[in-house]
């Protein structure tokens, strides 16, 4: 009998030099986490679905793989890292000395549109720092991040470019200047468009063509400091990673609104409430990685701390790889 | 160096007039050619494309920023920014039907001929009535006029091919309008050009 090598959609085999290659970057990046003190955390790669329900929203509800198993339990395949770690550790935190710091890589698998660069199986390597709080945390997180794409070799003929934000820092523009539809706002300065925005809240034009604000304080007093705060820390990491672009554009991040009245129905994952960063390396628009601080998430599980953390897309880094 | 993607079909004109006006005069380059990609002195490369593969090269980062139609972007749904939309070539998606048509009453259930499914299902969705949807690639007039489908979704420019062939506009669902499109990276990278580009098109009041 002939048998075909065709396998589903948005799923890949790798053989010879593309698996090695792929191990290769794989241990690199391993060696980076462990020597910054990581370790490493096995997960498994099917779960129940009943403990991810508070954090769903519809477009990642619309990504999982989800069945029936036959003794009648609902599972998903592992859609995400973060949400599955954090689910594990709240119920466990009392008894853990914090700070944690931890890693995990694996698959992850996602229904994706069938398009060019969207696969539906793919390769993540992230790291999350836990009882870490405010700025310490996210300054750790972000060189971590910064140093993990320095040694991925991303980015090596052209520089990485790294933009940072702070989710729901817009949201008093967003609610304030009386638009119908503020929600529909936040996309469209999302997608940086001028006209929809001029209409609609002059005072974000300067967000969408220069991703800040005239003056940190146009935020209001606490945003503007919390801005302030991001772009010395911007600037910071720029003397330590000359190789690496960094942008601090709030624009960038305006679809990931606190107030309820922002979130949108279709949208980015929803869960970062802080610092929130992504990563470009090569031509392409599809992060290479990201990451932010969650630390809403585990209270929404049920556990008080500080959380926050990064994941990268291996093979996407490949790619950009010269 | 910069690339631009600008597309072939009813948008190259109005795009081009647009930058004309803007004082982004694209010297050397010969709309009407075979030249798949021109090196323009001023930095800029130049890719011609199809309408409906523009959106890929933009995300993709093969090209920076480009030209391409609302209706387009709509139905591809790349991740994609938006600063500006032309005022030139403006025209309507609308649905279609042979005269003396309406919608269909609550309920009902007909089928759409169109080159956008994806668009016609997020229509059907919010309707009280149920269509199964035929995807055509041209000549979607057709369809009704020769009963295939009860309904057309569609561009429509001037009306005037409906006229002519008995068929008319039920329902005007959204404007259509050529839109500038960046890539995300690029926005980053290029920021201070693209903002001088985007600043001279409003300028010149030939985009909104």
């Amino acid at each position: 009998m002939k048998v075909s090598a065709a396998l589903p959609t948005g799923v890949a085999a790798l053989l010879f030099e593309s698996a090695k290659r792929r191990r290769g970057m794989e241990q690199r990046l391993v060696a980076r986490l462990a020597e910054a003190g990581y370790s490493e955390a096995i997960l498994p790669i099917l779960d129940y679905l009943e403990p991810y329900e508070s954090l769903l929203t519809p477009a990642s509800r619309g990504e999982l793989y989800r069945f029936i198993d036959r003794d009648g339990e609902q599972l998903a395949l592992r859609a995400d890292f973060t949400p599955m770690l954090a689910r594990l550790l709240a119920p466990r935190l009392h008894s853990m000395p914090l700070p944690l710091r931890l890693f995990y890589r694996g698959d992850v698998i996602r229904y994706e549109e069938e398009r060019a660069g969207r696969q539906r199986e793919f390769y993540q390597l992230g790291a999350e720092l836990l009882g870490v709080p405010g700025e310490p945390g996210e300054r750790e997180v972000l060189r971590l991040f910064l140093d993990a794409l320095a040694a991925s070799g991303a980015g090596a003929d052209r520089p990485v470019q790294v933009v940072l934000g702070l989710a729901g820092c817009l949201d008093r523009l967003l609610l304030g200047c009386g638009a119908a539809d503020p929600s529909a706002l936040a996309s469209a300065l999302a997608r940086r468009e001028r006209s929809a925005v001029r209409r609609a809240c002059p005072e974000l034009v300067p967000v969408v063509e220069t991703g800040l604000p005239e003056r940190p304080e146009d935020l209001g007093e606490a945003e503007g400091r919390r801005l302030r705060g991001l772009l010395e820390l911007r600037d910071e990491l720029a003397g330590l990673f000359p190789d690496a672009d960094l942008f601090v554009d709030l624009a960038e991040f305006a679809r990931h609104g606190q107030d309820p009245r922002l979130t949108p129905e279709q949208g980015d994952r929803s869960y970062y409430d802080g610092l929130v960063f992504r990563a470009f390396a090569g031509p392409s628009a599809l992060p290479v990685g990201g990451g932010g601080r969650y630390d809403r998430m585990f209270r929404a599980l049920g556990a008080e701390v500080a959380a926050a953390g990064f994941s990268v897309s291996v093979d996407r880094l490949l790619e950009a790889v010269p | 160096m910069i690339r631009l993607a600008l597309p072939k079909g009813r948008n190259l004109e109005p795009a081009l007039a647009a930058f004309r006006a803007a004082g982004i005069p694209l010297l050397g380059l010969d709309p009407g050619g075979r030249s798949l990609r021109t090196r323009l002195e001023e930095g800029v490369e130049v890719l011609s494309l199809k309408d409906w593969d523009l959106p890929i090269y933009v995300e993709h980062g093969v090209a920076d920023l480009g030209i391409v139609g609302s209706d387009v972007l709509a139905e591809v749904d790349g991740d994609l920014l938006v600063p500006v939309r032309l005022r030139e070539g403006r025209s309507r998606m609308s649905l279609i039907g042979r005269s003396g048509e309406a919608l269909p009453e609550p309920g009902g259930q007909v089928r759409l001929a169109t080159k956008y499914p994806n668009t016609a299902r997020r229509l059907v969705e919010d309707r009280p009535w149920g269509a199964e949807i035929v995807k055509l690639s041209g000549s979607i007039e057709l369809a009704p006029l020769l009963h295939l489908a009860e309904l057309a979704l569609d561009i429509v420019q001037t009306g005037r091919t409906l006229q002519e062939n008995g068929l008319v506009e039920i329902e005007t669902v959204a404007e259509v309008a050529a839109c500038l499109v960046v890539n995300r990276a690029s926005y980053q990278r290029h920021r201070a050009l693209l903002n001088e580009w985007i600043g001279r098109l409003e300028a010149a009041e030939v985009v909104s």
